[in-house]
């Protein structure tokens, strides 16, 4: 018999809060958007900077997190290390993301200790994904990519404490520069990888996918890691035709990743338009158009269009496919833990029933509305356009609370 | 002796919690046997390999099996070859899922 892994889900109660915070984050930070005036923004203004922080950090890596303590051991097919670990790194994520988030928009000073409490979150997560790889016997795409993502983590938040120092004033860089090697340590290296590597377990997962090749993704995993890293040599060495290659390869790296989820989504079995199968196609179509963006900013060189295209990757292609996946894990894990031991004794929901179809459909309409016309409204500079966009968006976040409430909640 | 359709049987009363279809109808149970002894022995697959509820799928067919009297214990032959696709699948779950 083949063996199978062990500790295959955490108890909800661990990573609960991180679902929680992450899901009450997003509302914050649809909120905060509501403030930021977008006719005179620009890349390095603070509410950007503030609001990315809030955004990336509060939301997306909080949920990636905690997603991770419950899939690492499925795509590693191995136990954590230490997974008590996950109960500390969620306390000090939220607080170092709060001191960021304040020290961006109002004080300055607080930034370095708001780094410094996300870096040791970071390295205590990074620890334990090393330390549980170390078990691995048997490397796969997923795996490989696992790997890959938490080294460019590692080295992209140790760029941000150095970052953080000199935005402080504690010592001398040139910001800038630093900067765009951040930028695409973390949301290169790190979450784009990271979603590269469990898309390949959990799309085909979801939607049942079988025979299909899997060599776009690699080719994707592969050109994204050589793009990170030229624009990391670029930036540091100041090479302005390395770093456009970067772009180059990443650009390249995110339409193949787009072509591989085009190639599950024709071989799936799954066919049901439902709540996360619709999240994905917006969050698909929101990268393409990003995509383009994108080229025509570097063609261009509009701060409207790099704004727009960036707000895009994050509030539509990682918000919804993030969204997306907290219709399959929640129930999941709260089926796991509150019905599993009742399977053969009584009659058990099945996890689309733990789905509250109308407040999730409502989240989803309201979300893709907001978030388009609040891209236009950055593309044009339109305030107006920006904060209707924006308002229903916050009414899309309200629906998602109220739609993990119901599921955390689930009672037959 | 129990025959395989009477394993199969006790089997279909396993459901896959995330598509709502039990394991035969869903294709996953290649074989089943029993010997005499009161010993049954399950070959099956799953849909995926990273599936998370795999060890507890594996123990709800054993503990199905051993609820049919002439079985005292049940071993259950986890296989990923061949590997599962929808066609394995009934009719009525192809048709369910398609759409």
């Amino acid at each position: 018999m083949t063996a199978i892994s062990q500790d295959f889900a955490p108890p909800f109660k661990l990573i609960a809060p991180y679902f929680i915070i992450g899901v009450v984050i997003y509302l914050l930070s649809a909120i905060f958007a509501l403030f930021v005036d977008v006719s005179t923004l620009y890349f390095l203004d603070v509410a950007v900077l503030g609001w990315v922080h809030l955004f990336l950090l509060g939301f997306v890596m909080m949920i990636i997190f905690g997603a991770m303590a419950q899939l690492v051991p499925v795509v590693l097919e191995v136990g954590h290390f230490g997974v008590e670990f996950f109960y500390i790194i969620w306390p000090l994520l939220l607080i170092g993301t709060i001191l960021m988030c304040i020290g961006f928009v109002y004080v300055p000073a607080l930034l370095p200790y708001g780094g410094t409490v996300v870096l040791i979150s970071m390295l205590i997560f990074v620890l334990d994904i090393f330390l549980t790889i170390k078990k691995v016997k048997k490397f796969n795409f997923a795996m490989t990519s696992v790997i890959i993502a938490n080294i460019f983590l590692f080295l992209g938040v140790i760029v941000g404490i150095i970052l953080a120092l000199g935005y402080a004033g504690q010592i001398e860089v040139d910001i800038n520069t630093l900067l765009k090697a951040h930028v695409y340590l973390v949301v290169g290296g790190y979450i784009i990888v990271t979603i590269m590597g469990l898309s390949m377990v959990l799309l085909p997962m979801f939607g049942l996918s079988h025979h299909f090749s899997c060599k776009p993704v690699e080719i994707a995993l592969g050109t994204m890691s050589g793009g990170v890293i030229l624009v990391v040599i670029a930036s540091l060495f100041d090479i302005a035709i390395v770093a456009y290659l970067g772009y180059l390869f990443s650009i390249v790296s995110l339409f193949l990743y787009f072509y591989q989820g085009a190639i599950l989504y024709a071989t799936r079995a799954r066919k049901e338009h439902d709540i996360y199968a619709i999240s994905l196609y917006y969050s698909f179509s929101a990268l393409i158009v990003s995509l383009i963006l994108g080229i025509a900013y570097l063609l261009n060189g509009a701060q409207s269009i790099l704004l727009s295209s960036g707000w895009l990757m994050m509030t539509g292609f990682f918000g919804f496919l993030i969204t997306g996946h907290l219709y399959k894990i929640v129930p999941f894990l709260i089926w796991f833990e509150r019905f599993s031991p009742l399977v053969g004794k009584e009659k058990v929901p099945m996890l689309a029933d733990m789905v509250p179809n109308k407040s999730a459909k409502a989240q989803f309409f309201f979300s893709a509305i907001g978030i388009s016309i609040a891209t236009t409204g950055l593309l044009i500079s339109s305030n107006i356009l920006f904060k209707a966009g924006i308002s229903s968006l916050v009414v899309g976040a309200i629906f998602l609370l109220q739609s993990l409430i119901y599921m955390i909640r689930f009672k037959k | 002796m129990i025959t395989k359709e009477e394993i199969f049987q006790a089997v279909a009363t396993v459901i896959d919690p995330e598509v709502g279809f039990n394991l035969v109808e869903m294709g996953l149970i290649y074989d089943a046997e029993a010997n005499e002894a009161g010993k049954a022995i399950v070959t099956m697959t799953l849909s995926t390999r990273a599936c998370p509820l795999h060890q507890m799928i594996v123990q709800w067919v054993k503990e199905a099996v051993e609820k049919i009297d002439a079985i005292d214990e049940c071993e259950v032959n986890l296989v990923w070859e061949p590997v599962w696709n929808i066609t394995m699948a009934d009719d009525n779950v192809q048709k369910a899922l398609g759409g």
